[in-house]
């Protein structure tokens, strides 16, 4: 299975639904994506997922800190 | 005060046909999405409690806020109150700050009745569902968060409670959006300074003054408990809660706590905001859920957000026009009401009686000077004293009636604006526009023309009709 999002392979079982055995919750690693097993393709698919929406893992270095990390403080 | 919590405030909303209730299963997706943004859509808008969720355990209650009959009700008014009505009753609650908590023993606080200490699984207490098509996960879009300056351990008034949105994570972990301008960003940047961890408490499921003072931008050092207090008319019931000296509701349905992790950024979002866009992915703090406190059959609450009007519009309504208010009035005693509900203040209307000539252009530079319209404020309309803000067609009058585009329209260029405003170019600046809809005074002066009064009786007969239709028409 690929994430429909970045399309990493790093993708595990987060959780199955705790009232009978009827979905379950996938979690990338690479981008932290979840979905749900039930949902739409367009949720589901690498390809069908909207390309506006689709991320690159290389970028996420470049993306802003909210807040932004302060400097360590000396004497404590 | 007529509820103490959100279950009896549930009940009241019932009683007064503000709430209806989903029996049949629904599925997660797309199912409560939908019901979110149907909700809002509709007269007289009522809160939707589902009661069966597939592969879920607990309810979910959406669209609390999302009308002004349920925000009336909230205030303890009758649900028809007019909103310029609810707006001077809020204004009046809100000088009795502060109203101080009473504290409860933990035995006693109903959201210790269920304790889970080992193996958290978020899934297992909380319905989680996806809100909005794009949006990166599950988010909980409705809590209220409680933090503490480590610097300050002890002080009370800087205790924070606010909302910020989460993104579930994992089983036990979540993501945080604490923007540096909000109070949580303080404490947080003091914890990873020493690098520590900032223990914090996720409140979900609260009495609704409480998510409305959540959401609402008071000082650093006053509390959201007092002010909630000052709404009620009574004190807000708090306990301790387990694994910090955190102060939290008594009586939430749910609560989180847990920790951020300091020094930590990991990815978070997209997410669908008030503005009706997305906002994009950033690199945001995590949060480790280290126990869960609920009470037996917790009630899970959570809002749809999206474009407007939604219920976070109903929300952030009030609770954005009284500050504004307040410090418009201390200078300029003529202005009679302010409504900064749209788009959280990107668009504002304010009545006043104008001193004299060009007196509403004054009015509007001195709301575009304030701390919130500075930068959030892009379009101001002002308009007659007698002319009810909260009213669009009344304002729409005004603007066709009283509006020489030549002389009462003006623009500041490139001023402070507000980075979630899509239009703002570069982001965070935009182009203000002032349109005086006043009528001028000396010595501006207009031509002549005499404004039409009320019959007779009008307010005899408006009361009759109201009883007759209540009775169903006298048939
Ligand atoms: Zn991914």
């Amino acid at each position: 299975m690929k994430c429909p999002r970045c399309e990493s392979k790093f993708v595990n079982v987060m959780v199955k639904s705790p009232v009978g055995d009827v979905w379950e919750v996938y979690l990338c690693d690479t981008c932290k994506f979840t979905w749900r097993s039930t949902e739409g393709e367009n949720i589901t698919d690498p390809e069908q997922y909207d390309k506006r929406f689709k991320l690159n893992p290389e970028e996420f270095e470049k993306l802003g800190h909210i807040p932004p990390i302060p400097p360590l403080t000396k004497n404590k | 005060m007529a509820y103490r919590d959100l279950r009896e405030f549930l009940e009241l909303l019932e009683t007064e046909k503000q709430l209806v209730r989903i029996k049949d299963e629904v599925m997660p997706e797309p199912d409560l999405s939908a019901i979110g943004r149907s909700a809002p859509n509709m007269d007289s808008a009522p809160a939707v409690f589902v009661e069966n969720i597939k592969g879920y355990q607990n309810p979910v209650v959406l669209n609390v806020h999302g009308s002004w009959q349920n925000h009336a009700l909230m205030l303890n008014m009758p649900k028809d109150t007019p909103v310029k009505d609810q707006f001077f009753r809020l204004k009046e609650l809100w000088d009795k700050y502060p109203i101080k908590p009473v504290f409860v023993n933990k035995k006693d606080a109903p959201v210790k009745e269920v304790i889970i200490e080992n193996d958290i699984n978020l899934f297992d207490v909380l319905p989680l569902f996806r809100i909005n098509e794009f949006d990166a996960g599950f988010y909980l879009s409705k809590a209220l968060i409680v933090s503490r300056d480590p610097n300050r351990p002890d002080s009370y008034d800087e205790q924070n409670c606010g909302t910020y949105r989460i993104q579930v994570k994992g089983k036990d972990t979540v993501a945080i959006q604490p923007l540096p301008f909000h109070d949580a960003a303080i404490h947080l940047r003091n914890a990873e300074e020493k690098n520590e961890r900032l223990p914090i408490a996720i409140c979900l499921g609260n009495d609704p003054v409480l998510s409305f003072m959540a959401s609402t931008p008071i000082a650093y050092v006053q509390s959201e408990y007092d002010f909630a207090g000052a709404l009620k008319g009574a004190p807000i019931e708090l306990t301790k809660a387990e694994n910090s000296n955190l102060d939290i509701p008594a009586r939430s349905e749910i609560i989180l706590e847990g920790y951020i992790e300091p020094r930590v950024r990991e990815i978070e979002g997209p997410f669908g905001e008030f503005p009706g866009s997305y906002s994009g992915a950033r690199l945001q703090p995590i949060v480790k859920i280290t126990k869960i406190t609920h009470r037996k059959n917790p009630i899970f609450e959570n809002l749809y957000l999206g474009m407007p009007w939604t219920e976070i519009d109903y929300l952030m309504a009030l609770n954005t026009s009284i500050p504004l208010y307040d410090q418009i009035k201390r200078d300029f005693p003529e202005v009679e009401a302010v409504n900064a509900m749209y788009t959280h203040g990107i668009g504002a209307i304010v009545s006043t009686k104008s001193r004299f000539g060009g007196y509403g252009k004054a009015v509007a530079m001195r709301l575009l000077s304030t701390p919130h319209g500075m930068s959030y404020t892009k379009i101001v309309i002002i308009v007659d004293e007698f002319v009810d803000p909260f009213n669009l067609e009344q304002v729409m009058w005004a603007l066709t009636t009283r509006v020489r585009p030549d002389k009462d329209v003006f623009r500041v260029p490139y001023a402070p604006g507000m980075p979630l405003d899509p239009s703002s170019e570069p982001a965070g600046m935009h182009t203000k526009l002032v349109i005086d809809a006043t009528t001028p005074v000396a010595p501006d002066f207009g031509r002549e023309c005499e404004l039409l009064g009320t019959p007779i009786g009008v307010e005899k007969w408006s009361e009759i009709l109201r009883d007759l239709r209540k009775e169903g028409g006298n048939k």
